[in-house]
């Protein structure tokens, strides 16, 4: 798979330069990508790059609106509940629920009571 | 096919893929998140191993709604509109955006690369080929 050289830079403002212009690896975008249902025949190129970056600022945003749950709950450390709360009090990532659920339901129930209080709008 | 990307990371049953295959490196995804918080942040190993797993199926949920487009419009190969599409219509309007004009600067360069390599000029020193 081409690595795009020409793009360090380009739009990736904070991206560490010393991974690459990517910071996620395309091949192993694409395989989870192929994997992700029966009628994915065929990619583009360009699909896991646009991922790619697409990733970044998924992973910013979870990252970011969980570490607001930490804090709440006075913990400068991340934990598992903060990204649980996270997919809880926000709609765009009830797809993640059932993931977030799976182990540690009584954390999780907890964290649906506490969620409650949080405004995010 | 593979609709349960969850649980604990002992799971290894998802269609026979291997767990380093159907997540992203851990420490992609760590640096990721350490650079969005403040300095004296810390992040437990377990969050990130539950960020890798949110992430692949963020992938895949995208992916999906990608694919099923072409499939309505009879099309073979998912491409970057899709995507964006697909994340705009799933609800992620703030990423679609952004992407898009990532994805036109893209073609743009592409563009301008093709064209000097067909007029012999060697394009600028790139990466490697990649896996």
């Amino acid at each position: 798979m081409r690595q795009a050289g020409a793009y360090s830079g380009l739009l990736c403002g904070g991206v560490s330069g010393r991974t690459g212009p990517h910071s996620l690896p395309l091949a192993r975008i694409k395989k989870i990508m192929k994997k992700s249902g029966e009628d994915v025949k065929m990619i583009s190129g360009e699909a896991p790059i646009i991922f790619s970056k697409a990733c970044e600022l998924f992973i910013q945003e979870l990252t970011r609106r969980s570490w607001i749950m930490a804090i709440q709950g006075k913990r400068r450390t991340l934990h598992k509940e903060d990204l649980a709360s996270a997919v809880i009090a926000t709609d765009i990532f009830d797809f993640l629920i059932t993931l977030v659920s799976n182990s540690d339901s009584h954390e999780t129930t907890s964290a649906i009571m506490e969620v409650e209080t949080v405004d995010f709008s | 096919m593979v609709d349960n990307i969850g649980g604990s990371s002992s799971n290894a049953e998802n269609s026979g893929m291997k767990e380093q295959d159907r997540l992203l490196p851990i420490a992609n995804v760590g640096r990721i998140m350490k650079q969005i918080l403040p300095p004296n942040a810390k992040i437990s190993k377990e969050s990130k191993e539950t960020m890798q797993e949110c992430v692949s199926e963020f992938i895949s949920f995208v992916t999906s709604e990608a694919s099923e487009k072409c499939r309505r419009e009879r099309r073979k190969t998912v491409n970057g509109d899709d995507i964006c599409w697909a994340l705009a219509s799933l609800g992620f309007d703030d990423y679609a955006e952004p992407l898009r004009r990532y994805l036109h600067r893209y073609r743009e360069l592409e563009i301008d690369r093709s064209t000097n390599q067909d007029r012999g000029n060697s394009p600028p020193t790139r990466g490697g080929e990649g896996s």
